[in-house]
């Protein structure tokens, strides 16, 4: 079930319900990660605080994007830091494709990045005749097994051990385990070759800093520090609604994004990375190369609903929040982004025809809403989009349906004479299939509350 | 560098803002006054950086000047060497005091390496380096590599020895971060270090030392000049 396209999304979803062994490790998955975002969160006490906080600081970045983002381009390249931007996935491989090139790379190491992920940088690096490796262990593994990540923070969330160790038997020839700890010395010591031959170094960006040109990674590995460190060119991607203005507002995402992800204080490194190095004998890089992608995120700043999409820090809390996500996991969705958040971010980053039937893909509980570290009203996103889809391919049946519904319920008299008819008609009529297959319609009771109320 | 580019996203950029203000007019904004309350901090920060680094399985162990530093580096080591992790060949950063103090342990090694660079740290078993700050709230070791060559040798061996003086260890992130960047450049490349590497990629089970050290040692420098 590789690649699936978020334009069948119906039958993923059905397909991945079926899949009793993806359903149980999703529920091991959320559970684990929502209880420990909810036991981190509670143990600051100004939790609402920081979130109202972050959630001001992109405010004000968003709205005056064009300022941030020269700031941020004068700082680092005055630290030494290259700045190359992109209009879209084509424009940014290109970049990348061409620098690797310039350079004779043949292995190139890289750290997780969603942002190639949605460019599908491998495949054209790989075209180029170069050898990319992902490093992060969840990674690794879908790289092997050629297949998309199926959640934000943890890639691999839908194999199990036993998949693994088939995988690393067939594709590096390891005798099979079951032992975990087994299995990742495995790809720890195969990983260590490539990073020691690697010529390029590739990373994401987690925030960078306007005012002084510095990007923040963060991870647990150490896979970050070693593809930012060893090869002689560091090139980082970043979409163009990472920076932020001040370093001091670090500690307000430094407190929300590990807690939200993975429930830790801190992630074991957080690498801050300013300019180049600044004599030929320290250690590092001797080039940092800084990709700005927009790919579809300028766009969104047209309107405060879809405006707020760009506010997201890729915790991946709604994911595990999301009564959806739990049952079907990441493939469905079709999208490097799956649950709420990608719901919201595929169909404007791709084209609202290519993902209409993602922003119905919720019960519009909102679970991701209460969870969100930046106060994301996906909902209300959600809501907006489906006016958007609806507003351009609603049908004329459906349009006349709800028209006559609200005339229907303006009027006491067509209200009192439709709850009648719906009463005696549902025992001839049978109600819509696609309705009653997922669900059960409990039948309009014999009396309204209306009823009831005038008889006391 | 590719100014077309750039010119025309930033040019997006302006007319999706604009296009946005009439709506932006009618949103509620979202309250920007907040005032976010301090932290209570515990008054030992050696005591409560020491409780926060067990708790990611770090170890840290508080020296009261030279010899008792030379002391612990011995017996972390010669325990290691008992272990499968070998510590036999032992790298340290460029920072001089390390040289004095490995000469000051009593201990048999196949080899000291100062600051190997990228071809050769693969083969050391442990890295020893001082580091710059330290964080009590969180148990995080700072590197700056302003400092010294640390960047490697804190990374690539599967044992990373720090020293720390006392006097560095600050409460919180957030006053780290002041530091860091009050009255001076940011350096090329500042890390923060909470635990030995990590990761829970295989079915969330926990397995430490995927790609960074599997075991981290802070030995905290209390000694007298320092306080």
């Amino acid at each position: 079930m590789n690649h699936l396209s978020s334009e069948t999304f119906r039958e993923n979803a059905r397909a991945a319900l079926a899949d009793v062994h993806l359903r149980g490790a999703l529920k091991n998955a959320t559970s684990l990660f929502g209880e420990r975002r909810r036991v981190a969160a509670a143990s600051l006490p100004n939790w609402e605080d920081l979130r109202s906080e972050a959630r001001a600081i992109k405010d004000e970045v968003l709205s005056h994007l064009d300022k941030y983002l020269e700031e941020f381009v004068r700082t680092a390249e005055s630290r030494g830091a290259k700045i190359h931007w992109a209009r879209d996935a084509a424009e940014a491989n290109t970049i990348i494709c061409r620098l690797s090139a310039e350079r004779k790379a043949s292995v190139i190491v890289k750290s997780k990045s969603m942002t190639t992920e949605e460019t599908h940088l491998n495949t054209a690096l790989e075209a180029a005749g170069m050898q990319v490796v992902e490093t992060d262990l969840g990674e690794y593994i879908i790289q092997l097994a050629d297949e998309p990540p199926s959640h934000i923070i943890a890639p691999a969330i839908h194999k199990t051990r036993g998949q693994v160790a088939e995988l690393f038997t067939s594709e590096l020839g390891t005798p099979p385990t079951d032992d975990i700890a087994q299995l990742t010395s495995t790809a720890r010591a195969t990983l260590r070759d490539r990073f020691a031959a690697a010529d390029v170094g590739i990373s994401g960006v987690n925030f960078a800093i306007a005012e002084t040109g510095t990007i923040v990674i963060v991870e647990n590995e150490g896979n970050i520090r070693l593809t930012t460190s060893l090869p002689r060119l560091h090139i980082a991607v970043m979409g163009i609604e990472k920076v932020i203005p001040r370093f001091a507002d670090l500690d307000v995402f430094l407190k929300l994004l590990p807690r939200s992800g993975t429930g830790q204080r801190l992630t074991t490194y957080q690498s801050f990375i300013t300019g180049t190095k600044r004599h030929a004998t320290d250690e590092g890089p001797e080039e940092l190369h800084i990709l700005l992608l927009d790919n579809g995120r300028s766009r969104m700043l047209a309107h405060p609903v879809t405006r707020q999409s760009l506010a997201c820090i890729r915790c991946g809390a709604c994911l595990n929040a999301c009564p959806v996500y739990q049952q079907i996991g990441g493939h469905a969705y079709g999208s490097v982004y799956p649950g709420p958040i990608g719901a919201v971010i595929t169909p404007q980053l791709m084209g609202l025809e290519k993902a209409s039937q993602l922003p119905y893909a919720s019960s519009l509980c909102g679970a991701c809403r209460e969870v969100c570290p930046v106060k994301i009203d996906i909902p209300r996103l959600l809501l907006h989009l489906r006016g958007e889809i609806s507003e351009r391919k609603g049908s004329a049946r459906e349009r006349l349906a709800f028209k006559l519904w609200a005339r229907v319920m303006m009027s006491p008299v067509l209200y009192k004479m439709s709850s009648v008819a719906g009463r005696v008609l549902q025992r001839v009529v049978p109600i819509s299939k696609a309705w009653t297959s997922g669900r059960d319609l409990r039948p309009i009771e014999p009396r309204s509350f209306h009823e009831l109320w005038s008889d006391e | 560098m590719n100014n077309e580019a750039r010119q025309e996203i930033l040019s997006s950029i302006r007319t999706h803002l604009a296009a946005s203000a009439p709506f932006d007019a009618r949103e509620s904004p979202v309250n920007h006054a907040v005032v976010l309350s301090a932290q209570p901090v515990a008054s030992n920060l050696i005591d409560l950086f020491k409780e926060n680094l067990e708790a990611v399985d770090g170890h840290c162990i508080v020296a009261h000047g030279d010899a008792e530093i030379a002391e612990a580096l011995t017996q972390i080591i010669s325990a290691l060497q008992k272990t499968k992790l070998r510590a036999q060949r032992i790298a340290i950063s460029d920072a001089p005091e390390l040289e004095r103090l490995m000469y000051m342990t009593d201990l048999e090694i196949e080899e000291l390496g100062i600051a190997p660079n990228a071809s050769d740290i693969f083969r050391f078993d442990v890295g020893i380096t001082t580091g710059q700050a330290a964080i009590a709230e969180t148990g995080t070791l700072v590197l700056d590599s302003a400092h010294e060559r640390h960047r490697l040798v804190s990374l690539v061996p599967p044992v990373h020895i720090a020293i720390v003086d006392a006097s560095t260890i600050y409460a919180t992130v957030g006053e780290t971060l002041s530091m860091l960047k009050i009255g001076k450049e940011l350096s090329p490349a500042v890390t923060f270090i909470t635990g030995p590497s990590r990761t829970a990629d295989i079915e969330l089970t926990l397995t430490i030392g995927v790609h960074g050290p599997q075991e981290l040692y802070v030995i905290i420098n209390q000694s007298p000049r320092c306080t």
